[in-house]
């Protein structure tokens, strides 16, 4: 299964660079990485400098989110929760806002303080939403959609007015406009090793937290009955969870429900065994982005469309359908 | 005789309301004990707090003859297991890895699921009678499959003790002699059973110990035949005298006897 996934992206990444205005015929990219074919200067650079950094990006992006949603999905026992509802995405968006426009030149220990001030969004976020979504040990659904919504409405918001104060332009209300429309550009090569570190490494350090979700599923006092530490696991669970969603946040900006619809469907697949689930979520998040973003820049060609723009529109109804479900079986 | 379990001047409430207040009892090791008394009395509290998962307000649990807050988590999760009333389970998770998770008390930060565990899991399952439900989801069987599944869940941490809220409540007569008989096998094989129970008329020949928990009266323990007195459950229970059949019946059986 996850040798074929693993396959299944390199094709998917495969055809992904070959697709744009200037069609490069996938065949002849193999061969150049074989050395036994050499392309043009202006397919190089197309390919190297512009479409690999943004196809890689998108697979980070979507592992990222998939392993997010799949994380908060089992910390609020609810098929509901994902980095963009509950508002981890909107909290790291304003965090990296207020980094962008007041410490932009500011770092430490070679993390920017926009990458920081991101991260720390997501995390106070995710407690407010959590505790305002939490009472006697369980999760009142209504109350954690309700909470979500108004805290990720203000935090979107509050970006935007970031944006509309900033009516000098330059390249940070460029930055902002992109990430508030979820667009995944062309990101530097410096970016996409940082985060290519982070995610992969965030998703090993999950790895043990999987086997604690299955635990938590029996609810809190359950596993606390077990012999389980509840509240560290939360802790790692909301840390993991908020390192991944900042680190998506400062590729591509707000992306709405990739890590929604990933993590049901590979439950649909496999059953709800977290640990089972981990891989098989992260690989499948980033084959589903490079697909909707490969679509979202070629479906309209010449013309682009932000791949948050149709991740709603293949997402929002995802998630009507769901809560239609919820309501169905009685769980909302 | 020995006790595994002891509760000394045990107090708790939630806020400002008190629930349990100055509580003395021991449950011996290896007999079979049945907890009863109206609703809102506070059964559920006390077996929570018997099992750790709440804190004593005032008092002392002893397991064993150690305070409970002395033990780490894991170490009172390998000895007492308490299988709750209330037990909803999200997403598809088949009964097998529902009853794994009782194992969590023996494993650690790296060390998985091993050969052990599984066998651990195998009995658990055996001794409820479900292994042939292990591949069923948990959500889609029945009232009574579902309370062995909770009961397999329990003796997967392989404890000494097993505590369990309303074990027979919601089952018809036929699950509830099996439920019992379950008990009664989980005892001989030196499990000590210590369970709230709602349906009096099975405490007689089950039991060989009651607890009788009641707001009106001081907390009493004796046999079935001691606590079963009309005038006593008429108090306890706050119940009309004879307007319930199994008062008449207790009349009817003392009246005999003597």
């Amino acid at each position: 299964m996850i040798a074929l996934l693993t396959a299944t992206l390199g094709i998917v990444v495969l055809f992904s660079v070959a697709t744009g205005a200037i069609r490069i015929a996938p065949g002849a990219i193999i061969a150049a990485v074989f050395g036994r074919h050499t392309l043009t200067a202006t397919q190089d650079i197309i390919l190297l400098q512009i479409r690999l950094p943004r196809v890689l990006a998108s697979a980070l992006v979507g592992a990222a989110l998939a392993v997010a949603g799949l994380l908060f999905q089992g910390l609020f026992r609810n098929p509901m929760a994902d980095p963009y509802v509950i508002g981890s995405s909107g909290g790291a968006m304003l965090g990296a806002c207020i980094g962008i426009f007041f410490f932009s030149q500011l770092s430490f220990f070679g993390f920017s303080a926009i990458a920081l001030l991101a991260f720390a969004g997501s995390n106070v976020t995710m407690v407010i939403v959590y505790s305002l979504a939490r009472s006697n040990g369980k999760t009142n659904v209504v109350t954690l959609l309700l909470a979500g919504f108004s805290v990720s409405t203000m935090l979107g918001y509050s970006s935007y007015f970031f944006e509309a104060l900033n009516r000098n332009g330059g390249s940070n209300q460029a930055i902002l406009l992109s990430w508030l429309r979820g667009v995944i550009g062309t990101p530097r090569w410096t970016q996409l090793i940082v985060t290519g570190a982070i995610i992969p490494l965030t998703i090993v350090i999950a790895f043990p937290l999987m086997r604690r979700l299955n635990t938590l599923a029996l609810g809190d006092e359950y596993a606390q009955q077990l012999g389980m530490k509840v509240e560290y696991t939360r802790v790692g669970i909301v840390i993991t969870g908020s390192l991944l969603t900042a680190a998506a946040v400062s590729l591509a900006g707000l992306i709405s429900f990739a890590g929604l619809i990933v993590p049901h469907v590979a439950r649909l697949f496999l059953g709800p065994d977290h640990v089972r689930l981990l891989p098989v979520t992260a690989l499948s998040g980033a084959i589903f982005l490079v697909v909707a973003d490969t679509l979202a820049r070629s479906v309209f060609s010449p013309a682009e469309i932000p791949v948050g723009i149709l991740m709603a529109f293949i997402g929002g109804p995802f998630f009507l359908y769901l809560l239609r479900k919820s309501k169905r079986s009685g769980t909302l | 005789m020995k006790s595994i379990l002891s509760f000394h001047d045990v107090g708790f409430g939630y806020d400002a309301l008190e629930v349990i207040s100055s509580a003395n009892f021991e449950i011996p090791t290896g007999i079979c004990t049945a907890l009863i008394g109206p609703n809102g009395a506070g059964k559920s509290t006390l077996l929570r707090l018997a099992a750790g998962t709440l804190p004593a307000r005032s008092g002392c649990v002893l397991l064993n003859g150690a305070p409970l807050s002395n033990l780490k988590i894991k170490q009172i999760a390998r000895i007492v297991a308490l299988v709750p009333q209330q037990f909803d389970v999200p997403f598809q998770f088949t009964v097998r890895q529902v009853v794994e998770q009782g194992r969590t008390p023996y494993l650690s930060l790296l060390r998985g699921m091993t050969k052990e565990d599984r066998i651990a899991v195998d009995r658990a399952l055996d001794f409820a009678d479900v292994t042939g439900l292990q591949q069923r989801i948990f959500n889609e069987l029945s009232g009574g499959e579902r309370q062995r599944v909770k009961i397999a869940l329990g003796l997967a941490q392989e404890p000494e003790l097993l505590l369990l809220d309303e074990p027979t409540q919601n089952l018809d007569i036929g699950r509830q002699v099996e439920l019992i008989d379950l008990l009664h096998s989980l005892n001989r094989e030196g499990i000590t059973i210590f369970a709230s129970i709602h349906d009096l008329q099975l405490l007689e020949r089950n039991f060989s110990s009651v607890l009788l928990l009641s707001p009106d009266l001081p907390l009493m323990k004796g046999t079935p035949e001691e606590i079963l007195k009309p005038s006593l459950l008429e108090k306890a229970f706050n119940c009309p005298p004879r307007r319930h059949p199994l008062l008449l019946e207790r009349i009817h059986h003392y009246s005999k006897r003597a």
